[in-house]
């Protein structure tokens, strides 16, 4: 997992950015609030129109305002929403749309066939395919339950069997859309109960029986191997003495094994795998990369992989008033072996001394790549070394050697005590055993971590989430829940979106709207992304019309548009007008991957990060409101006008 | 409306549904079995082969994804490509293979796609791993992936071809070719899997000489299942014929390298040469389509040769006097150099004269054509035929040629004669062993080793001089400056016996393939000259074995009649003898072979000595009968198929294989 700039982002930072205003998503929220307010007022304003006159509209306009704060609001009751709610459901139910959790399980059943047990990690594939089939099948859900009852109930003029009775448009509103939570939610929570199951059931071998057992006649130490299952076998070793031990990790998981020799043989049986669930709660540093000099620099070196676009939806309004441009992305940085003076020092704050004092150790995840820029040993890996240090004093530990275990998460636990360098009082640096908390740690309960490469000519490639201290460890079920809760979130922006549009228009008119919503917020870096490319005169393929106008004549997209003169200047600012709107449609609507790629921490074994889920809520929260609002002028200016 | 309407409207509805119906029926009615062919589509099915269960394993897993896509397969394969070429960018490689399995289940006939994606797996993706083991593991991933392809494809031979590729080339010739070479020899799972698959892997035709099964080794059974394959008539696409078949032999020869670099200089080594030799010979045998309408095999071009002399012989025949006096008047146009040059003794002309030669024999050659015009009319139908056939039989020998050359058939040839040596062993051997010492430090062994060695190398490549521009002779090459460093000089010795190639060596690139053209005009003629010699040496040795065969069983036979035991051990021992005999007899048959075909190649060698191809050829004869007519009564009769392309191209397209041709 590539942990991007915005993931370590707190609530606070995330609304405010320290000042940054322009990228503040508190910003992003009061112009999108107010543009919503006045776009759903100015809508109002035209349907009126139509029937009354631009005078009069006005004044309906200005009256539906003042209804919605004076009277609507807080005319509002609670048992009036519950009963137009449980309306929505029991109208939903009959719809049977509830068949969706059978179908659900059918895929599950049919997953088998997309899903490889034997692959290196299989519980990544099996967590990612649950929560990616989930969202996906539950935001088309939301997409048909939302945008069809209302235009039907005003096609069908059975809406009149519920406007003549006392209730309020906020509460037929807010009615519908709890109701269409409601069975969602209820349709949710077997799914992720099934996904549970499925992902623990379909995880789960045994290993039966033991292989090249041989007891070590000196020591007495017993070693062996499991037999093969699911492409794989492990190791193992019994301590003398003991009757349990350890299988070695493999696939991301290990076996509790247990000695028998009550019959005078040795019978050996092998546990379930565990480890392989994980949800580590990581306490990531701030990363600071040196040059061969010893120079400080923003980033590593880069060895040329090739990377993805994106990235530049951090810069929130900034980039969409052309402030910021640049994509904001976190790709892995190198540092340069041998005798260069290339690190990558990691500091983290507020390193806790009582946790780790009880621990013991401090442990340390890294996850690191390795690059050749010659071949080396090949027979050997690369090995990279870690030292801590005390960022106030200088006093550092002797480094250790590791070697490079890629695309795992190697956890390295480090001593509490260990010889190193400190500079003494008289300013010579002395070796002598540093203690972690007295030492290493500086007043202001900081610490700093140093990568280096150790072969000369090759690189370690890390990003700012490669190393982390371990704060303890979450449960697995707990973070899928977590994972659920953000699909729950999307599927709540949807339905007050499906709402909103089905307020407008009929119900497919209205579903296209919303899918068109949700396709946008999906494609919203894409977008970004041709921007920038027009900003920055990047000639890649230009915008929509230039795109078509080379495919038809079939020419490159890095050549320059083979159209003269006046279409030439016609088709490229037609695009410009057309990627400039999208771009503002793109960023007013809520940016979807980033909520669906929750599924990734869970994947990834880390736990889904608290502020993480807050911010997903707050931005869920905004949308529904000013979809409320939205949906409310829109409904009220239609009754005004019928 | 009243109620009749209705039914009307109802029956013509019903009319028009059965009227659709019907056609649908007769086209797309599946096979009933038996004598039901079934629908037009189902018989047309049958006819191109084209059916799921033709096509190679049956998958319902595909079938059900392929259904469940409701038609939009082409765009969800897009998207997934995509999604891979993500994956891969990312580095997801367990999604990357979870997408590429996805891939496999919507487009399992598309040969390409297997190839592409495990050519991604096995090369692409392992290198971006920095354990080398788990660079194994992807590339057994790819190969595992492209087998898939081969179970579900079973008309694609390329796959089964490229299948044999990854085991010899990805394992056998990367950067960690040691390591991958290690564990695959150690991987019992992957062979357990071949097995089942039904690859003879634990035959002794793919053990290594640890008695383990070797990649090179698994490669050839791969791309000899591939050419059985072609063989049964299914047609090569997207590969030449020629690139086809010469992979698996080759695959023997790097086979046979590949034990030899790795230390492994006994009997197991000189069976591997013999096996490489016998491979390329059956190769040499094979008949391989041409772009034209004609199968050519790479192993008659000395065939072919001497059929063209043989029917230049018979125009010459036909021409009688008249082409010696045309031949004569052309003569009398060389002028210069080109005269003196004709004039002068073969033996005496330096190498550039030589070079000459072929020039100034095309030039002094009467042009059949007009020789032609001047026959008397009786002859000239013959005559026609005569040159019909020298026509087709010159397009053939240019093609042989010119796809020899692609391949250089004759140095892979000629390496296999030159490497099964116990000779060219012993020399391998003895370099290695001096490096061995030279790393321990051990100089004065080490320098030993290596002056027998280079005795020895300057014997072969006397030989063998394509050696001297072969990879090998660069490790040699490096071999020399290596004992210049143990020797502490930088100057050679005096007398050392590889001063030549040294020299050689030393040459810019550029002059190294001039040489390299000169070597291998030589090399044919040194081939053969050798080839004789080694015949030689095995005659007298099978003569001198039989002799003492024949000896000691008239020993053994007289012994045991001393003893008195006459019935049944004389007859053994008889047996015995006659037994052993055999072979010598079958021998001097051969030698009496051999020797008649020394005696026809005898003009050549006697004659101008730049030798190779037609000209030469057609020379000798000339000469030949230049210097007897009156024995132009002994040029054999030309079969009757003489002048007839087809019944020519026919017999070149006899067994071994049958292929596909005309």
């Amino acid at each position: 997992m590539n942990l991007q700039p915005d993931d370590f982002w707190s609530v606070q930072q995330w609304l405010f950015r320290d000042g940054k205003v322009l990228e503040s998503a508190a910003l992003k929220g009061v112009v999108l609030l107010v543009l919503g307010m006045l776009l759903g007022a100015l809508i109002g304003y035209v349907i009126s129109a139509l029937r009354y006159g631009p005078g009069e509209a006005f004044y309906a306009v200005a009256k539906a305002v003042r209804d919605f704060f004076i009277v609507d609001l807080p005319g509002t009751r609670f048992q009036r929403i519950f009963a137009l709610a449980k309306l929505a459901f029991t109208e939903a139910r009959r719809r049977k749309v509830l068949f969706v959790v059978a179908l659900f399980l059918l895929i599950l059943m049919l997953a088998g066939w997309f899903l490889n047990p034997d692959s290196d990690d299989p519980a990544r594939l099996y967590i990612v395919f649950v929560l990616t089939a989930t969202n996906y099948l539950m935001l088309i859900l939301a997409l048909f339950i939302s945008c069809f009852s209302l235009p039907q109930d005003i096609e069908q003029r059975t809406i009149y069997t519920i406007v003549t009775k006392p209730v309020r448009i906020t509460e037929i509103i807010m009615g519908r859309f709890l109701g269409f939570l409601a069975i969602c939610t209820v349709m949710l929570l077997p799914m992720g109960l099934a996904s549970y199951v499925f992902v623990v059931r379909g995880l789960s071998h045994s290993h039966l029986t033991a292989e090249n057992v041989q007891r070590d006649e000196q020591t007495g130490q017993i070693t062996g191997e499991t037999d093969y299952v699911r492409k794989h076998k492990h190791k193992f070793t019994i301590e003398p003495g003991e009757t349990q031990g350890l299988t070695d990790t493999l696939r991301g998981h290990q076996h509790l094994v247990t000695l028998d020799e009550s019959d005078g043989e040795m019978n050996i049986t092998f546990g379930a795998p565990v480890g392989h669930l994980r949800a580590r709660i990581p306490r990531y540093g701030e990363i600071q990369f040196y040059d061969r000099n010893g120079n400080p620099k923003e980033a590593g070196i880069d060895v040329g992989q090739e990377r993805m676009g994106g990235g530049y939806a951090q810069s929130g309004m900034a980039r969409l008033v052309g402030v910021a441009k640049e994509a904001r992305k976190l790709e892995h940085s190198y540092v340069e072996g041998g005798r260069s003076l290339s690190k990558a020092e990691f500091t983290f704050s507020d390193v806790d001394a009582g946790r780790y004092q009880e621990l013991g150790h401090l442990p340390i995840g890294v996850s690191v790549r390795a690059y050749r820029s010659h071949k080396g040993k090949i027979d050997q890996v690369i090995h990279y070394t870690l030292s801590l240090q005390n960022p106030k004093t200088g006093a550092r530990t002797v480094p250790r050697d590791f070697p490079v275990d890629e695309y795992v998460v190697a956890e390295l636990p480090f001593p509490l005590k260990s010889e190193g360098v400190v500079r003494g009082e008289d300013g010579e640096e002395v070796t002598r055993e540093l203690d972690l908390f007295e030492d290493l740690v500086s007043d202001d309960g900081q610490l700093q971590i140093v990568l280096k490469c150790v072969e000369g000519g090759q690189y370690v490639g890390v990003t700012k989430s490669g190393i982390y201290l371990s704060d303890g460890e979450s449960r697995f079920g707990w973070n899928l829940t977590k994972a659920y809760i953000s699909i729950w979130l999307q599927m709540a922006m949807i339905i007050a979106f499906g709402v909103m549009w089905s307020t407008m228009l009929n119900g497919p008119v209205a579903m296209l709207a919303t899918g068109v919503c949700v396709l946008m917020g999906f494609a919203s870096e894409m977008i970004y992304g041709i921007r920038h490319n027009l900003d920055a005169k990047i000639n890649l393929g230009g915008g929509p019309i230039e795109a078509l106008v080379r495919t038809l004549k079939q020419d490159a997209m890095t050549t320059e548009l083979d159209v003269e003169g006046f279409a030439n200047v016609v088709i490229k600012k037609a695009d410009a007008v057309i990627i400039y709107g999208l771009d503002v449609i793109a960023t007013s609507l809520p940016n979807l991957p980033r909520m669906v790629s929750t599924a990734e921490y869970a994947a990834g074994g880390v736990d889904i990060f608290s502020a993480l889920l807050a911010r997903h809520a707050i931005v869920t929260l905004g949308y529904c409101v000013l979809a409320y609002f939205a949906s409310y002028f829109i409904l009220k200016s239609r009754e005004i006008a019928s | 409306m009243n109620q009749s309407a209705q039914l009307k409207r109802k029956l013509i509805y019903i009319a028009i549904i059965l009227a659709c119906i019907i056609p649908l029926y007769l086209l797309g009615r599946p096979t009933g079995g038996g004598d039901d062919a079934g629908g037009q589509l189902a018989q047309m099915r049958n006819a191109y082969e084209f059916s799921e269960a033709n096509l190679g394993e049956i998958s319902p897993a595909s079938s059900t994804m392929k259904l469940a896509t409701v038609g939009m397969r082409g765009v969800a394969a897009t998207l997934l490509w995509q999604k891979a070429h993500e994956y891969k960018v990312k580095h997801e490689w367990d999604r990357l293979r979870a997408a590429l399995n996805n891939i496999s289940l919507l487009q399992p006939r598309y040969d390409k796609v297997w190839e592409h994606q495990a050519h991604n797996l096995a090369y692409n993706v392992s290198v971006q791993f920095d354990d080398y083991r788990q660079r194994y593991e992807m590339v057994r991933e790819g190969t595992e992936y492209l087998e898939r392809g081969v179970r579900l494809n079973r008309k694609a031979p390329r796959l089964i071809w490229y299948t044999g590729w990854f085991y010899g080339h990805k394992i056998g010739t990367s950067d960690e070719k040691k390591e991958f070479r290690v564990l695959f020899a150690d991987d019992t799972e992957q062979h357990t899997r071949l097995a089942n698959q039904g690859l003879p892997i634990f035959d002794a035709r793919a053990e290594g000489p640890n008695n383990k099964p070797d990649n090179w080794l698994v490669s050839n059974l791969w791309l000899e299942k591939g050419a059985a394959m072609v063989d049964a008539g299914v047609k090569l696409r997207r590969i030449t014929a020629i690139n086809f078949f010469e992979t698996g032999p080759k695959a023997i020869f790097k086979f046979a390298e590949a034990i030899e670099k790795e230390g492994t200089y006994n009997e197991k080594t000189q069976d591997a040469w013999v096996r490489a030799a016998d491979g390329w010979a059956e190769f040499g045998r094979r008949s391989l389509p041409t772009t034209s309408n004609i199968t050519v095999r790479l192993g008659a071009l000395e065939d072919r040769l001497e059929e063209h002399g043989r029917v230049f012989d018979r125009f010459k025949v036909l021409c009688g006097p008249l082409y010696t006096e045309r031949e004569k008047e052309l003569v009398g146009t060389l002028t210069g150099t080109y005269l003196d040059v004709y004039q002068k003794d073969p033996k005496d002309r330096s190498k550039a004269e030589q070079r000459l030669m072929p020039e100034i024999k095309r030039l002094i050659r009467p042009d059949v054509k007009l020789l032609l015009a001047e026959l008397p009319a009786d002859k000239r139908l013959k005559g026609i035929e005569l040159i019909d056939n020298m026509i087709q039989l010159e397009d053939r020998i240019r093609r042989i040629e010119g796809y020899r050359e692609q391949i250089n058939y004759s140095y892979w040839e000629s390496l296999a004669m030159a490497e099964q040596e116990e000779r060219t062993i012993e020399a391998r051997r003895l370099i290695y062993e001096a490096k061995k010492f030279a790393d321990n430090a051990q100089l004065k062994e080490s320098l030993e080793k290596y002056e027998e060695a280079f005795e020895l190398w300057a014997e072969i490549f006397d030989d063998y001089p394509i050696l001297t521009i072969d990879d090998s002779a660069d490790d040699l090459y490096e071999s020399v400056r290596q004992y210049m460093i143990a020797l502490d000089s930088n100057d050679l010795p005096e007398g050392f016996p590889l001063e030549t190639f040294v020299e050689l060596m030393a040459e810019e690139s550029y002059a190294r393939v001039e040489m390299y053209e000169e070597v291998r005009e030589t090399q044919k003629e040194k081939a053969a000259q050798r080839r004789r010699e080694l015949e030689e040496e095995e005659r007298k040795r099978d003569a001198a074995d039989a002799e003492q065969a024949k000896a000691d069983a008239e020993k053994a036979a007289e012994m045991k009649a001393a003893e008195g035991n006459q019935d049944t051990s004389r007859d053994a021992a008889a047996e015995k003898a006659e037994a052993e005999d055999k072979p010598a007899d079958a021998q001097a048959t051969e030698d009496k072979d051999n020797a008649a075909e020394k005696a026809d190649e005898e003009p050549v060698a006697e004659g101008d000595k730049i030798s190779e191809g037609q000209a030469v050829k057609e020379e000798a004869a000339a000469e030949k009968q230049g210097a007897n007519e009156a024995g132009s009564d002994e040029t054999p009769e030309q079969p009757t198929s003489d002048g007839n392309p087809a019944g020519e191209a026919a017999a070149e397209n006899q067994p071994p294989p049958p292929a596909e041709s005309n």
